[in-house]
């Protein structure tokens, strides 16, 4: 079982989507949808059937731009706001323009969203500015509604095949990627002429604070390959520095879901369980909040239902072990822990990158299109801001609709075949050595050295020693890294891709000399937003040299206004008056 | 350097009682997203074999028995 | 050397054999095998084995119907609904209620008058989202049911139609005898803009039960029922701090300025989810009465109270 062995076969496709999770089997589905003809392969690491963040569905859409309910405009100002004004609006406000659409296409598909007794999408008010969440109570076979989608589709679906580098052609454009089967060894080349990559967060960046290297708030499945591929391949990644940090439960490091709670009358309280967030949007702001707070006298920080009548504790309670993370009942459970008795206590996850959740991510424009002609990205990995779940799904939509129009017109790049056989090499190397240093140990280092130094508040010299360690790591790495089944070749190379966005995450982090985003991006030694010199992105690039390098981009011109008073509200924590 | 084995308790039980593996059931080694479940070649049962676990749940929602129980791993716990 | 890297499209009939297979394991992974093909000839097949001898394999076919659609998986399904044993019924009703063909329906209909009550329950869940108006006349019938989920379930079909015509009957609803008939009848009849919709809605908040009493004077405000406006105003020192909560939300979306300073005592309310609320109800009203109250409260210990009082105010300048 798990032996490695020798194989290398090549496949061709017109679109070649990579993660099958959330965006990756919308793009496939709208691909296909739009040219039947196509040749449509969907490549994941794991199973379709339940892979990626929403495995086990989710309890909620966090950002529906519903009509009625709010418009793409004021969602777009919105989001423009929470992410300090480092956004691309175009690709914002076309997500919300389209995402009422998939909304009712997924209905279509079965996946469950909670409708009022006539049967009407029972949207739920969090605070003032616009309404955005619709729940999900019984959201938990998502995936399993849109298997059957892509089945019927006739879809050619790849499991258990893990990309490890794109290939791209001499002109630079895309030309398709490699992949390695994790239960064999076997390799597989994908010649296409367009690729969408939707490999999810970098969630196995930082270590938890159980110390457990799977027991991370994102699925460990997405170990930041997405963001490592784009990388070697020449693209441009954005705002890494903007890290991902979300609220949980502590110890089991899964959502404590305030959003699901809030509706009901739930809340983020301090030890003396009362209200202490300011902030009205999920944001770095926030998460600034929650620290401090955990630091100071009143914490820790708790999630608190126990003042609510125990029928609608319970009903919470019951949502919260179904959907999403169910397991966190049986975390509860073994504790002795009732929601309607006492409150959760709370934490802040580890460090990754998630634009599902924060900003940084592979630099897109409104089409899902990167800087690599013929390559594109959606979902978690890809840079639209503050997407969640239902950006995955409408951005992962509109990926699909773009390549396979642009497929259309392209034919196959020619590669150089010295890339594919390099790439084996470099997949290899640890299954030739006798003996050496196994994954599993350079993965606790690196995470450790990441919790150690990267986590924020960011000290400039904490991050010029992680980079350092970094390069020492990266040294037994690639010479000391013992491998000895198909299954620890798989970890060997997440490992890899682990440390690449290590170094891009010190490395975008100490080129921002300001600090923004609130805990994202705090810089001890730069502690003012400095919007003169730094209201633009920072793109994050590998250079002519191979060397790892920044560069500033400019925000486009906003094409939803904002005017100074409104901007003003949010930093004074206060709300519009417009709302 | 060379290497040691460290044992480890999992959290993943497979009640081979209830396990169907045998008669070609794959279900839960299938939808497991971290791959961490296979089929014995000695018992012809599933067990957890890798200690990687999300205790995320699939296995035991999609398998047709019951046979899976997903404990939480004991550093969380 | 080359593999097949494809998840396989495998050829229903040839998976047809193991269903007769003499070990009920390997017919029920074969069951399995059939929903993974996603073809809809696998239907029938997996259909013939809602009649296994083996309850295990039955079940495991009313769950694999769920990955299919339209009128002949409902008609599969309704042989599992009447299954003996109560797992293989339940998974066929969990299965009916994924169906989105329209189609589907008319199979499923006669079974809303079976004699079992389960069966009619799930036949009423598995018709309510294809939203079919013959449903009505049958949903109707089976608000007389004995079995309380039953009329529930009927209640979910008859709400979805929105029919002005069922009002009369979801409105005896709103007196049953059932708390949870009446809550869900509430609700349902709140599609109505008529007096008659505002006046059941209003006789709802003198419920026994605070959940009734709470979706009441929720519906009052979301369906922005004016005659709702001095019966919330009575009811606004309902013992359940859950109610007032809504009834305070549902006076600010109805605006009624007679109610300002009652709402302006909720500011001062030990329970900070309630200050919050009416803070967010005198903004909506946006009532100069409500300028002292509210200067009282800009700086309460609580966040959410305070950016709501400032929000407030700053509706009223
Ligand atoms: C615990 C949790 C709770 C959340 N709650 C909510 C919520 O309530 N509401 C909401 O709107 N959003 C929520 N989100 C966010 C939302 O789930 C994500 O934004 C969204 O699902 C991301 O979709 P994706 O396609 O980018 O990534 P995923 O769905 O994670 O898919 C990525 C896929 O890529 C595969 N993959 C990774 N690497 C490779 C490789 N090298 N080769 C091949 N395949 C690979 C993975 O196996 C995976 O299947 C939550 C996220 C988490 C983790
Ligand atoms: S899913 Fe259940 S029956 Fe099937 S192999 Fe796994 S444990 Fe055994
Ligand atoms: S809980 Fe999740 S990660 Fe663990 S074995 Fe089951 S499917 Fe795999």
């Amino acid at each position: 079982m798990d032996e490695i062995k020798a194989g290398l076969s090549e496949i061709d496709c017109d679109v070649l989507v990579i993660g099958g999770g959330t965006a990756g089997p919308m793009a496939a589905y709208k691909a296909k949808m739009k040219n039947p003809d196509a040749k449509v392969v969907l490549l994941e690491k794991a199973n379709v059937k339940r892979s990626g963040a929403i495995s086990m569905g989710m309890d909620g859409l966090n950002n529906a731009v519903i009509p009625g309910h709010s418009t793409p405009e004021q969602y777009t100002k919105e989001i423009t706001i929470a992410n300090d004004g480092i956004v691309d609006q175009a690709a914002v406000l076309k997500y919300a323009q389209n995402c009422f659409e998939i909304i009712q296409e997924l209905d279509k598909f079965g996946i469950r969203f909670q409708k009022d007794e006539n049967g009407d999408y029972d949207v739920k008010k969090v605070h003032h500015m616009g309404t955005y969440v619709l729940p999900m109570p019984n959201g938990e076979t998502v995936k399993k509604a849109l298997y059957r989608q892509l089945r019927r589709a006739r879809i050619l679906i790849s499991n258990r095949f893990m990309a490890t580098r794109l290939i791209t052609g001499k002109s630079g454009r895309i030309a398709g990627a490699v992949a390695v089967n994790t239960r064999s060894g076997e390799f597989l080349v994908v010649r296409a002429k367009t690729v969408i990559m939707s490999m999810g967060a970098a969630g196995r960046l930082g270590l938890p604070t159980s110390g457990y290297l799977f027991g991370t708030y994102e699925n460990p499945a997405n170990s930041g390959e997405g963001y490592a591929m784009a990388y070697h391949a020449g693209a441009k990644l954005a705002n890494l520095e903007c890290f991902q940090i979300n609220p949980l439960i502590k110890d089991y490091n899964g959502p404590a879901c305030a959003y699901v709670a809030g509706p009901f009358g739930g809340y983020t309280a301090n030890a003396k369980g009362e209200r202490f967030i300011e902030c009205d949007y999920w944001s770095g702001q926030m998460m600034q909040e929650f620290y401090k707070e955990l630091q100071s006298g009143n914490g820790p920080v708790f999630l608190r239902l126990n003042h609510l009548h125990k029928e609608t504790a319970e009903h919470i309670e019951q949502i919260l072990h179904t959907v999403e993370r169910p397991s966190r009942g049986r975390f509860h459970e073994a504790r002795g822990t009732h929601y309607a008795e006492t409150m959760i206590e709370m934490h802040i996850s580890e460090i990754g990158f998630c634009s599902g959740h924060s900003a940084s991510g592979v630099f897109v424009d409104e089409f899902a299109r990167t800087t690599v002609p013929g390559l594109y990205a959606a979902g978690d990995m890809a840079s639209v801001p503050h997407n969640y779940m239902l950006g995955a799904f409408t951005n992962g939509a509109i990926a699909g609709e773009h390549a396979i129009d642009f497929a259309a017109e392209v034919d196959f790049e020619e590669f150089d075949r010295t890339d594919v056989a390099r790439e084996q090499e470099r997949v290899l190397a640890p299954t030739r050595r006798e003996d050496g240093i196994p994954p599993n140990q350079i993965e606790y280092k690196v995470r450790r050295l990441v919790n150690d130094y990267l986590q924020p508040p960011k000290v400039t010299r904490k991050y010029e020693l992680a980079q350092a360690r970094f390069a020492e790591v990266r040294e037994d790495l690639e010479n000391a890294m013992v491998v000895r089944d198909s299954h620890e070749l798989m970890r060997a190379m997440e490992v890899a891709s682990i440390l690449d966005c290590a170094d891009m995450a010190a490395c975008a982090s100490l080129y921002r000399t300001e600090s923004r985003w609130g805990l994202y991006h705090w810089r001890t030694d730069f502690p003012e937003r400095n919007d003169a010199d730094w209201k633009c992105h920072v793109l994050l690039s590998k250079q002519a040299d191979g060397s790892m390098g920044c560069e500033k981009r400019a925000v486009q011109p906003y094409i939803v206004p904002i005017s100074d008073d409104e901007k003003d509200a949010y930093y004074k924590q206060r709300i519009t008056a417009e709302a | 350097m060379p290497l040691a084995n460290t044992s480890t308790a999992v959290p993943v039980v497979v009640d081979e009682g209830k396990c169907i593996a045998d008669k070609g059931c794959t279900v839960c080694v299938d939808v497991c997203p971290l791959d961490v479940l296979r089929i014995s070649e000695l018992t012809g049962k599933a067990y957890m074999k890798f200690d990687e676990c999300w205790y995320c749940m699939p296995c035991e929602a999609d398998c047709p028995t019951g046979a899976v129980t997903v404990n939480i791993p004991y550093l969380l716990k | 050397m080359t593999f097949e890297p494809f998840e396989a499209f495998t050829d229903v009939e040839d998976l047809a054999d193991k269903l007769h297979d003499a070990d009920a394991s390997v017919r029920r992974v074969a069951v399995m095998e059939l929903a993974d093909t996603a073809d809809p000839a696998a239907v029938a097949l997996i259909g013939s084995a809602l009649k296994d001898e083996s309850a295990e394999v039955r079940l495991q076919a009313a769950i694999a119907l769920g990955e299919f659609d339209g009128r002949e998986t409902a008609e599969m399904l309704v042989i599992g609904l009447v299954d003996a044993d109560p797992r293989v019924a339940r998974a066929a009703a969990d299965s009916l209620a994924e169906l989105k063909d329209p189609a589907a329906a008319d199979p499923i209909f006669p079974l809303i008058g079976h004699a079992d009550p389960r069966v009619r329950s799930g036949a009423l869940r598995g018709v309510k989202e294809l939203r079919r108006p013959e449903a009505l006349a049958y949903a109707l019938r089976a608000l007389e049911d004995q079995d309380p989920q039953v009329r529930v379930e009927a209640l979910g079909v008859i709400g979805y139609l929105k029919a002005e015509e069922t009002l009369p009957a979801l409105i005896a609803c709103a007196r049953d005898p059932m708390a949870e008939v009446r809550r869900t009848a509430v609700g349902a009849l709140a599609f109505s803009r008529s007096n008659h919709a505002a006046e059941a809605l209003i006789r709802a908040l003198a419920d026994a039960d605070w959940s009734v009493r709470e979706t009441g004077a929720e519906m009052l405000g979301k369906g922005r029922y004016a005659r709702g406006a001095a019966p919330l105003l009575a009811a606004i020192n309902d013992a359940d701090w859950q109610v007032r909560v809504k009834i305070v939300r549902s006076l600010g979306q109805l605006k009624v300025v007679e109610a300002v300073p009652q709402i302006a005592a909720a500011l001062g309310d030990e329970i900070s989810n309630l200050r919050k609320e009416a803070a967010a109800a005198l903004g909506e009203i946006a009532h100069a009465s409500a300028r002292p109250y509210l200067e009282r409260y800009v700086d309460d210990g609580d966040p959410d109270v305070r950016k709501n009082v400032r929000w407030a105010l700053s509706r009223i300048e």
